[in-house]
């Protein structure tokens, strides 16, 4: 049995002629092979695509790269902290002294009979209900004794050990740091110089391009000058050659 | 070892990104002539191209492969280069630089080709894309994705948001109307073609 098709639609030439979503492609191509009109339609469109294909975008250089830019956060150097310092003298006798005193009084508010050695006889035949008063003499005098005390241990020389080994870590510490941005810097520079030639070779192929079409047009316009000098000498050499009549 | 885009898309969204650098360099020139032939200004296509590229990378997390790849970078270069249309409130004007070399735009086709040859198809090359530039961008785009990137229609009406049907009505009128311009510039001799 034979099936006579009308006539294609837009949907079926256009699905023929990209050979996309036909139906059915074998009585497509057997109406085409049959009706001159949908042969010549199907022939227009497809030279129409044959000329589409010499649209050709111009060369561009692209060579986009996704450069990572996190990084280790900066370590920024700042001076150790308060208290990992080691104290001076003066500071840790001040301490001392605080705190002896501190105790002192609180020793006092509880009433015991606990009574440094030296403190004088008011401390001692105060009252037992009431605050023991500590005088600024008092103090003074434990200040003092305490000075004493301290004075020939030599406490210097402990936070100088401890601070020449920080010296020590310190500068291994800036050693590092300084390696590091080096490290950076050199990088920074490979990948510097890596753009540039890349940018040096797209302008040296451009260039050569350029070059080689308008040594092109030179021929092009050196032959043509050639031709027409060759064609005036062969006809000179005609001119020359007839016989005077 | 080839790796495919979707290999490389799970290497990159773990935080490889040579693998999103091989994706780009894979991609950029269909990214790149799409733009081009949508927008007709090499800067422009170039900024659009890389910007597609931009966008990819921040929005892979959440590319979770519903479709391919190339369909996906091409709805972002679509979706920019149609911002980039409506922000330059201008129509594309198609452009032919000066210093366009034939030999490096025809250079697949071999050196066996004479100068004028080359003349000849970059001339024929500009009223495309002057015929092209005439067309509104729906049909042009159509054609585009189908001529030049061989997307099949279904992909097309995926990109453009319209039925199948409509995407082929766009590419028989866009053919039809690049022919008349054709024919019109003396590179195509017109034929009359009588619908029943």
């Amino acid at each position: 049995m034979t099936v006579r098709m009308q006539c294609l639609d837009e949907a079926a030439l256009i699905g023929y002629v990209y050979d996309d979503d036909v139906q059915d492609a074998t009585a497509v191509a057997a109406h085409v092979a049959t009706c001159a009109t949908c042969a010549e339609e199907v022939r227009a469109l497809q030279s129409t695509r044959d000329e589409l294909q010499t649209w050709t975008p111009p060369e561009a250089v692209l060579g986009f790269q996704f450069v990572s830019t996190q990084q280790a956060p900066p370590t920024v150097l700042r001076p150790a902290r308060w208290w990992r310092q080691p104290l001076p003298a003066w500071a840790q006798v001040a301490a001392a002294v605080a705190l002896f005193g501190a105790g002192a009084a609180l020793g006092a508010l509880r009433g015991s009979a606990v009574t440094p050695a030296g403190i004088s006889t008011a401390v001692t035949s105060a009252p037992a209900s009431g605050v023991a008063p500590v005088s600024a003499g008092d103090l003074a005098a434990l200040e003092a004794r305490l000075r004493a005390e301290l004075a020939p241990r030599g406490a210097a020389p402990a936070p100088v050990i401890a601070a020449s080994h920080d010296d020590a870590a310190l500068m291994q510490q800036v050693r590092t740091l300084i390696g590091e941005s080096e490290r950076r810097q050199q990088q920074e520079l490979t990948l510097r110089t890596a753009e540039l030639v890349k940018d040096v070779d797209a302008q040296r192929r451009g260039d050569l391009a350029r070059i080689e079409r308008t040594f092109g047009q030179m021929e092009g316009t050196t032959g043509v000058r050639a031709d027409q000098q060759q064609q005036l000498l062969n006809y000179l050499m005609r001119v020359s050659q007839r016989q005077p009549q | 070892m080839t790796l495919t885009d979707e290999e490389l898309v799970t290497r990159s969204r773990g935080g490889d990104s040579d693998s999103f650098n091989q994706l780009v360099v894979r991609w950029e020139r269909p990214i790149y002539a799409l733009a081009y032939r949508v927008l007709g200004r090499e800067e422009d296509a170039r900024d659009v191209c890389q910007e597609t590229f931009l966008r990819a990378f921040r929005a892979l997390p959440g590319f979770k492969g519903q479709a391919k790849f190339s369909s996906w970078l091409y709805r972002i270069a679509l979706n920019l280069c149609r911002d980039w249309i409506r922000r330059q409130r201008r129509a594309p004007v198609m452009q032919m630089p000066e210093d366009a070399d034939p030999v490096e735009m025809v250079g697949e086709k071999g050196p066996a080709e004479s100068i004028e040859t080359l003349v000849a198809r970059r001339e024929l090359s500009a009223v495309v894309e002057k015929a092209m530039a005439k067309l509104p961008e729906e049909q042009r785009t159509a054609i585009i994705l189908k001529e030049y990137h061989g997307l099949t229609f279904q992909e097309i009406a995926d990109l453009q948001g319209c039925p199948l049907s409509t995407v082929k009505t766009r590419l028989y009128q866009g053919l039809i109307v690049v022919r008349r311009h054709l024919e019109e510039g003396g590179q195509l001799r017109p034929r009359l073609v009588k619908r029943a």
